[in-house]
């Protein structure tokens, strides 16, 4: 009753405004959220991102288990100065789009490491792999020109579904989740087009499971389909020596396109990029339209992703660091009793199920210094809530051991652990 | 007949591959564009963006005159310090989206600057303008729940178009390029709407054109509609103190949203945002797509871009410089004979009509020491071909008279000029 009264005294509040109709309805949709629990805060850190952050509104210094700093270089000394010895030389910025007067030869030479890295032909450089996935589709073919199918997992990020909803006249499929006999069905309906691009992330940012890239790119070669795969979440660290989902599944020079951000595990400041063939790519640049109508990246994160690949083409101490900390994690979590999705990834979903206790334990874990979020509906699917941990190569095992020690020490508490 | 037979060899050769239909298909259309004379090729630059750069190929530097570098800040040695400074104090990068562990103190400070700078409620940051383009128009209101009727000026940037294209049920409407009673017929038309927004670019980048600012205001309370404006070719220097269009039309007040870049005048690194009424600002914290589903902001742009709000909160001096440099070109380029449209914005179009003329004329301006680019079909209309001057407060009096030499020069010698 007090919060009807409440909520009527807003409303009025609102009526009271000279204010227009699109205020008093996007005051009440802001009301809706907040009434629907899903609400987003954000907390505010005031370190540097690494393994131990400090945040405002807690005393002491937490352990953080929920960035995408894969291989701990978010703060790494070595790229901090390769960026800061970059903008010595380079600049602060260009403040132009890449084909007027924004290309230096530092964004040729990471381009030209990029394609080594990955043993393709071309890169093309992004603010972000959002960037890159939103002038895909619309870009690497003309779709008025020509008759393309995109045919898309349905897990796939939002960022190749925005990618996609641009590419114009191009007909659509969207495949079950790793469903291959769906998508070869749509293979075959989509033989009356002239262009075919099937489309997946390596690995899924939910439940970090990995995408069957040899079986499509199996289906891509008996029905003349292009393969993009969206490496966020493994580029560097994924795969024998780094190089993605792809590797991992042993067709990294069977794949096309591989689309990937520099805003993760490779220093996490911006930056993303699509790497291929030479004509996709040459295409791209004449076409794409963040390409053509976006600045270009700064020097500074040039520099320091020129270092990090640099590191990565020498060795895989790093990815083999993140390795062993990843198995060890799931090991002992598992043996605790924590119902945990299956695989080998540094994504690795602490399944709670139901949304409210996903969010308790979560404050619950910050309480003892972890700080990890919970994941619910509409994020996942209803019913299927969870704390998505992600573990970094700067993880230690003390660190590690901590983080275990708390899960175990709130579940007991909660009543999660299997008997 | 040669070119024939060039032609059918490299057609047979593409034929030769056991490539897929889509390689076949784009290196035919990659022909046709350079059979058209569109396309495009970078030069590369091998020293800090200034009002003189080294660009590869050239023996001495040459005179930059088609940068967004219009505060001459891209190198500033102030800006590169604070964003060295930043690095050291927070990092190369978070590795997170805002609502994760992706917000530092440094995030809230600038937003709030940037507040305080247009006197408006909340600031959102993005990667870049583009990104907040793209998730204005969907996020703003959830046009599922509510009717949207979205009214844009026919020449609006690139981006706005994409944001637009992405905002789903949306009703998506255009009116004439600064067409005061089209707008106001549409917006009669989208009264059985709920929403109504206006977006407009405030400086259009071909013309250098303003936005009749003060009548959307007038039309949007008579219609109820909210108002857009993209400042990105006016944040910081356009205006009587540097805030944009709006205030240049003396509406600051009576805007709702203004979305504009870092990656321009500002130092020209990167980001972008969107400012406003708070609970818009609230909106999109909650449902902008690239704001959700795309890493933060990195650290050393956020430091130098605090250090260029606090110059800018201070100080006219670099705009003053700028519309004092602008004028004088300006006045130079009207008096040997050019055809400028008019205006007094730093976009200087010096119209030549024909592609190839325009592109002729760069090429001899580059000779003489001076960088410009033609611009052509499909960039700009048929038979509106020209070179786009963009004027920096960087440029000394010498700079601009070398130009405006080297222009009469080629003028002369390509009999562009009025008698």
């Amino acid at each position: 009753m007090l919060s009807n009264f409440l909520q009527k005294q807003q409303y009025n509040c609102v009526r009271n405004f000279t204010s227009r109709s699109a205020e008093r309805i996007v005051k009440q949709q802001l009301q809706e959220i907040r009434n629907a629990g899903t609400w987003k805060a954000e907390r505010i850190i005031n370190t540097q991102q690494s393994a131990l952050i400090g945040v405002e509104g807690t005393y002491n210094k937490v352990l953080n288990f929920c960035a995408n700093n894969y291989l701990g270089l978010s703060n790494s000394p070595e790229l901090m100065q390769a960026a800061k010895d970059t903008i010595d030389s380079h600049g602060l910025g260009l403040s132009s789009v890449r084909f007027i007067c924004g290309t230096q030869n530092i964004h040729k030479k990471l381009e030209s490491m990029i394609a080594k890295f990955h043993r393709m032909e071309d890169t093309i450089l992004y603010s972000s792999c959002f960037d890159a996935n939103g002038g895909l589709f619309e870009g690497f073919v003309d779709p008025v020109k020509s008759k393309v199918a995109i045919l898309s997992d349905a897990l796939n990020h939002a960022s190749i579904i925005d990618g996609i909803r641009l590419s114009g006249k191009a007909k659509r499929y969207r495949y079950n989740h790793i469903d291959m006999k769906d998508l070869e069905n749509k293979l075959i309906q989509a033989q009356d087009q002239e262009v075919r691009i099937i489309t997946t992330d390596g690995v899924f940012s939910m439940d970090g499971d990995v995408a069957p890239i040899e079986k499509i790119c199996d289906l891509a070669e008996r029905y003349d389909s292009v393969v993009m795969v969206d490496e966020s979440h493994a580029t560097g660290f994924f795969g024998k020596t780094g190089r993605g989902a792809s590797e991992f599944c042993n067709v990294l020079d069977r794949v096309d396109l591989i689309n990937s951000t520099l805003g993760k595990a490779l220093g996490g400041s911006s930056g993303g990029f699509t790497v291929g063939k030479k004509c996709y790519i040459d295409m791209l640049r004449q076409r794409s339209r963040p390409y053509l109508f976006s600045n270009t990246l700064a020097p500074a994160v040039v520099g320091a992703s020129i270092k990090v690949f640099d590191i990565l083409l020498k060795s895989t101490e790093l990815r083999d660091q993140l390795e062993k900390n990843t198995l060890y994690f799931r090991e002992k979590m598992t043996k605790a009793g924590f119902d945990i999705l299956a695989g080998e990834h540094p994504i690795i979903p602490i399944m709670l199920y139901e949304g409210k206790l996903a969010n308790e334990f979560a404050d619950e874990m910050l309480k003892r210094g972890i700080y990890v979020i919970g994941f619910s509906y509409p994020v996942v699917p209803k019913g299927e809530a969870r704390i998505r941990v992600q573990i970094s190569a700067g993880h230690t095992k003390e660190q590690l051991d901590k983080a275990i020690d708390a899960f175990v020490e709130v579940g007991k508490l909660k009543g999660c652990l299997k008997k």
